[in-house]
């Protein structure tokens, strides 16, 4: 009985702790992509610039790990039953992932663009053997070229 | 080409949805299931029983029995009582059953007839009884429960998953063992035609082996009102239709004719338990 109260306790703190911070931190994201519009950037290897026009090009990265609620953990697990799509972790990873390329232009402040940007994402705090996620990491990294005015 | 600069106008990453109706949904559709197979359960208990064979019954029996080894095992009662079935056995009840008996130290006033024809006396009922022909009616009642297979019925829905966790993982799986737990075998439950067919049986075999039927109803009547009903397994007061049973067996006697005679006595040292 104790047990039952515990995870519904447990489901209910979940949905309405995980969807505030959720809609919180898309409210942040939407409003810094809006800041750093000016920032481009892109996956293309190469930027054509002219040797003597680049003042410099450097490495950039920013990296985010976001956790699922336990709501959301329950549901994909119901989920992992039937299947289909998992649409409760399908915020966690575009949270994180958004969130790990604001990080990285945020350290490219001042940079004209980003070229070769790539994302990578990795499953952190696995429990033992058991396939459950935990919380997933985004990272976000490229190389910021910089041009002479 | 130029660049400009300007935001998607959707995400095309994240489903919008409603979490909670597709929480709601998939709760619903596995809850289905769940009744489902339950009532497809004890549909099969009746078609799966008849099929079940006595090795696969003593598989399943054994987990059961494994918590109830060791205990009284090889005492004097253990011996008398094993003597008296297997002489049932051989001269009037012809089960392919391998019955072996266990005492136990309870105050119940009970036998239970365990899958694999283990067969559990509670002390309590070794203290009870006054002769042997009345020992000899309720073991032959749960005799009558294996000839019929009602033991293996009164688990109910379990049994089906139990057969199914004895053939899939075998006797020794943590599986077996878990539901064999799980059980709580003295609440098993027999019908009422279920008993009362048992009561024939053993009626029948208590004529065959001592030429007489007397002290078949002994144990019925011999139970004190004053005492907890509870403690009285599915013999006595526990059993709102006893007196119906008492009743039938006496009609039974008088219509067959069976004859009544001398009770045979008890070996005193039966009765006691040594403490």
């Amino acid at each position: 009985m104790y047990d039952l109260i515990t995870f519904l306790v447990l489901v209910a703190v979940g949905y309405v702790a995980g969807t505030l911070a959720e809609k919180r931190h898309y409210r942040s994201i939407n409003e810094r992509e809006k800041a750093l519009l000016h920032l481009p950037a892109m996956t293309m290897r190469h930027a054509h610039y002219p040797d003597d026009k680049v003042k410099s090009a450097e490495l950039v990265y920013g990296s985010a790990v976001i956790s699922i609620d336990y709501f959301k953990r329950l549901l994909a697990g119901l989920r992992n039953i039937f299947g289909g799509t998992v649409k409760s972790y399908e915020t966690l990873i575009d949270r994180a992932r958004r969130e790990a390329l604001l990080r990285m232009k945020e350290m490219a402040e001042g940079a004209t663009v980003i070229i070769n940007v790539r994302i990578e994402t990795a499953a952190i705090g696995k429990k033992g053997n058991k396939k459950s996620i935990g919380c997933v990491e985004a990272m976000a990294y490229g190389t910021a070229v910089t041009l002479r005015q | 080409m130029r660049y400009t600069a300007r935001e998607p106008e959707s995400n095309v990453n994240v489903t919008s949805t409603s979490p909670i109706r597709e929480f709601l949904v998939l709760t619903g559709g596995l809850l289905g299931i769940v009744v489902g197979i339950y009532f497809l359960l004890g549909l099969s208990v009746d078609l799966i029983v008849p099929h079940i064979s006595i090795g696969l019954e003593s598989k399943m029996g054994a987990p059961f029995i494994q918590s109830l080894e060791g205990k009284e095992a090889g005492s004097e009662q253990e011996h008398y009582v094993q003597g008296l079935i297997e002489s049932l056995q051989k001269r009037c009840a012809r089960l392919p059953y391998q019955f072996k008996v266990h005492v136990h130290k309870a105050s119940t006033i009970n036998a239970l007839a365990f899958p694999g024809g283990h067969i559990v006396v509670y002390t309590g009922l070794l203290e009870k009884v006054t002769s042997e022909n009345e020992l000899a009616f309720v073991l032959a009642h749960e005799m009558g429960h294996y000839a019929h297979r009602d033991h293996l019925r009164g688990f109910g829905r379990a049994i089906v998953l139990m057969t199914i966790s004895a053939l899939l993982f075998g006797s020794e799986s943590g599986v077996s063992n878990m539901l064999a737990h799980g059980l709580n075998v003295t609440e098993m439950s027999f019908s009422r035609e279920q008993e009362t067919r048992a009561d024939e049986f053993a009626l029948e075999v208590l004529n065959c082996a001592y030429g007489h039927v007397a002290g078949a109803t002994d144990f019925f009547e011999k139970i004190p009102k004053e005492l907890d009903p509870g403690k009285f397994g599915h013999y006595f007061a526990s059993h709102p239709q006893n007196r119906r049973r008492i009743s039938h067996l006496e009609n039974l006697i008088r219509s067959r004719g069976l004859p009544l005679a001398g009770r045979q006595a008890l070996p005193e040292t039966i009765r006691q338990t040594k403490n």
